[in-house]
């Protein structure tokens, strides 16, 4: 199981299913941050766009995610002010430039990105930026793990392992997947290359074990200035992951010291109840139980061009991936 | 007077301000008799059958690196008239411009206009302006419509593209979705590379002359990039194609953005590039006839047109595994995590 | 998991460098790579230097890509060998 949306995009990309030997399979789980944020707090960012005086400043991937019954885009194209940035750094120039007006940055993205909002909220109080905050979705992985190999729905005999999350983790952070559950894994870069190696060296483990095959960027130990930075701005908390329910310690909150940045306490908002997409098996893909062809709406009411689940919206999703490569397969063209 | 140098409301009205603005800009740079007679319609001679077509140009900003809306306009119309094998007879040019515009920079873009046309060539025989306030347009929009004389004989379409058609495309991919995005200073990026936008008349003349009615359809991909015309390709022509991803141009700044910010080239606006299906035997010919022109240098196979899987592209990748090519969704966003 | 490319660092202000992959010049916080110097290859994300890249073993892991891309069994190897190096060359991913 890959567990990183950018592994999966790399491999529907490079149609690495095609070059598998038989008795090896390839299940895609919850490592599209997007994906996983779970419908409830798509709505909060929402709520939080129709306040006039807010605007939300985003990674692209979540604008067009459906919430519970609109969307940013939509939002937007309503009158709501959605910018879409590359960097977290961006929301600093945008809210200097705009003092009259609160900027929410909503925070997504696994223990890469997580450091890199981290930075641009020391740089704000550096700066004395007061009309920046954030919405911390956050979520980190090694929970996600734990609670996916403790449902013990679907087998799993080794693991992926996301390859930029683990340069800020290290690659020790995994060592309880073979200690406790007897699964392997190998930490892998993105190259087509990358994660052939990776599935190489997995098949070849007489133990469970975990290995670094990204080792031009990763180590055991990981990048201390960044695990430091996230204790630091950061702490857990307990998080909903769409599919998953809710994982203990999995996600982020601010800490204290930065509790006046939490765009949740600087703005009353009220969501209302999370509407899950009928039909919408998105839950049972993230996990891993089903590919996504099997789920009705595939490929029907449910493509990238009309998405209903988070899964198909974003180009890491596994429906997305999936949409893709089935539909080489099923017009039946013969190999090149 | 305080507002020498800036297009007023007044500018639109029809009237005195209205003509010395043709005059002192659109006639100084237009230059040809049609359009120096001012009628209210251009006269054309045409023999045999008319391509007609019409553009809008907003793009912002209006200037990037490699060229500014007045290219885009004039160069657009031009490929879009040639991707139907017709030689281009004239254009027409339709401003609606901001109040407070400054007029030098009109005479920027419209010089860049008849530089532009110069090369296609092509001339501007008649047009429009309206004015409006402030706030109503984005600067300036720009309208062409352009008037065109058939070449070709034979059915120059999709649905004349038959299963063994060769698939060659005349030069790199996303030079121009890039360019305007650096120009657009979001991404804090600094890019070397230029706008590709040109007229592609000359170039498609000599691809005609070397392949005649082997060249079965052409096509430039702008918005939607390359992705979107060979899905159309595919679609029209009822059959399958097969890209080979290795065979695809990209200059080096192109690659590094698009793994920087999760771009698929193949889905990136050009708007100087035309892609072609040939029948086998006219393949190479066609090939060294683009290559022989400066804006096809880069020119390249790509893939061919197969039988199997009609309606659907397929990337073989370096890998020798094969993907779908869907055409892109949505507005381009940049991907993160 | 994030989309991140090796850059290499040409000048450093402080926490801030400037960095560039082919064709590409852009700038970059180095406050979670403290120690990256000039000359160094960083892997950069949303902004940010997020580590060091160790060029040691590259040219054992361009020979094994390449090995692998022959087991594939498919086309040609991912290395993009253009023999023309300013000519725009083909969309290859591979590192």
């Amino acid at each position: 199981m890959e567990v990183c949306g950018t592994h999966t995009m790399a491999i529907s990309r490079y149609g690495l299913r095609d070059l598998l030997p038989a008795g090896m399979r390839l299940v895609s789980g919850p490592g599209c941050p997007v994906c996983v944020t779970a419908v409830g707090d798509i709505d909060r960012v929402v709520a939080l766009a129709r306040l006039p005086e807010v605007t939300i400043v985003t990674f692209g991937d979540l604008v067009r995610v459906p919430s519970s019954h609109s969307s940013l885009a939509a939002e937007r194209a309503t009158g709501a002010d959605v910018r879409v940035v590359y960097a977290p750094t961006d929301a600093l120039e945008l809210a200097a430039a705009e003092p009259a007006r609160q900027f929410v940055l909503a925070g997504i993205g696994f223990e890469t990105t997580a450091p890199t909002v981290a930075g641009a909220l020391l740089m704000a109080r550096e700066r004395g930026l007061r009309n920046l905050s954030v919405l911390s979705l956050h979520k980190t992985m090694p929970g996600a793990l734990r609670a996916l190999l403790d449902a013990g729905e679907s087998r799993i005999d080794g693991f992926i392992l996301p390859g930029h999350v683990s340069v800020v983790t290290g690659s020790d952070c995994y060592r309880f997947l073979p200690a406790e559950y007897g699964v392997g894994g190998v930490v892998a870069g993105f190259t087509a290359a990358d994660v052939l190696e990776a599935l190489l060296l997995l098949s070849r483990q007489e133990e469970p074990a975990i290995e670094i095959g990204y080792r031009r960027a990763v180590t055991a130990a990981g990048n201390r200035v960044a695990q430091e930075l996230l204790a630091r701005v950061f702490a857990p908390c307990d998080a909903v992951w769409r599919g998953l329910g809710p994982i203990p310690g999995s996600g982020l909150r601010l800490a204290d010291e930065f509790r006046d940045y939490a765009a949740e306490e600087r703005f009353a908002i009220e969501p209302g109840e999370p509407v899950e997409p009928a039909g919408c098996r998105c839950g049972e893909v993230l996990r891993g139980l089903i590919d996504p062809p099997q789920c009705a709406l595939f490929g029907r009411r449910c493509t990238p061009e009309t998405p209903v689940g988070a899964c198909m919206v974003s180009n890491e999703g596994s429906c997305a991936a999936h949409f893709r490569y089935r539909a080489i397969a099923e017009s039946g063209g013969a190999d090149a | 007077m305080p507002d020498a140098g800036r297009i007023l409301l007044g500018h639109g009205s029809g009237g005195r301000l209205y003509r010395d603005l043709v005059r002192d800009v659109f006639l100084a740079h237009f230059a040809n008799p049609v359009l120096a007679r001012l009628d209210d319609a251009a006269a054309l001679a045409a023999s045999g059958r008319i391509a007609f077509t019409t553009d809008a140009h907003v793009v912002q900003p209006l200037a990037f690196a490699g060229g500014d809306i007045g290219r885009l306009a004039v160069a657009g119309t031009v490929n879009d008239l040639a991707t139907a094998a017709a030689r281009p007879l004239g254009m027409a040019a339709a401003f609606v411009i901001e109040e407070g515009f400054e007029i030098a920079r009109l005479h920027e873009v419209c010089a860049s206009m008849a530089a532009t046309a110069a090369e296609a060539p092509v001339e501007i025989v008649t047009g429009d302006t309206k004015v409006v306030q402030r706030g109503a347009a984005d600067g300036l929009f720009i309208t062409t419509t352009g008037v065109g004389e058939i070449v070709a004989e034979h059915e120059v379409s999709a649905a004349s593209a038959a299963a063994g058609d060769v698939l060659l495309l005349s030069g790199t991919l996303g030079d121009h979705a890039l360019a305007v995005l650096a120009a657009r200073g979001d991404f804090n990026l600094t890019l070397d590379v230029r706008s590709d936008c040109a007229p592609l008349w000359r170039l498609v003349e000599a691809a005609l002359a070397a392949g005649g009615a082997d060249v079965r359809f052409m096509r430039d991909p702008t918005r939607g990039g390359l992705a979107t015309v060979l899905a159309e390709l595919a679609e029209g022509a009822a059959l399958g194609i097969e890209v080979d991803e290795a065979a695809l141009p990209v200059a080096p700044a192109v690659r590094s953005a698009c793994e920087l910010l999760g771009y698929d080239p193949l889905s990136l606006a050009n708007e100087g590039k035309m892609v072609f299906a040939v029948a086998p035997k006219a393949a190479e010919a066609v090939l060294e006839a683009l290559r022989g022109r400066p804006e096809g240098a880069r020119a390249a196979i790509i893939g061919t047109l197969v039988a199997d899987h009609p309606g659907r592209v397929a990337l073989r990748t370096s890998y020798g595994t094969r993907r779908v090519v869907d055409m892109p969704v949505g507005e381009l966003l940049p991907r993160i995590c | 998991m994030c989309l991140a490319i090796p850059m290499r660092i040409t000048a450093t202000d402080g926490a801030a460098a400037t960095i560039e992959a082919e064709g590409l010049v852009q700038t970059t916080s180095l406050m979670l790579v403290p120690d990256a110097r000039v000359g160094d290859y960083v892997l950069v994300h949303a902004g940010f230097a997020i580590a060091v890249l160790e060029s040691d073993d590259a040219a054992e892991r361009l020979a094994l890509f390449d090995e692998i891309a022959g087991m594939a069994g498919g086309g040609e190897s991912g290395s993009g060998s253009d023999s023309d190096p300013d000519a725009g060359r083909p969309y290859d991913p591979s590192i």
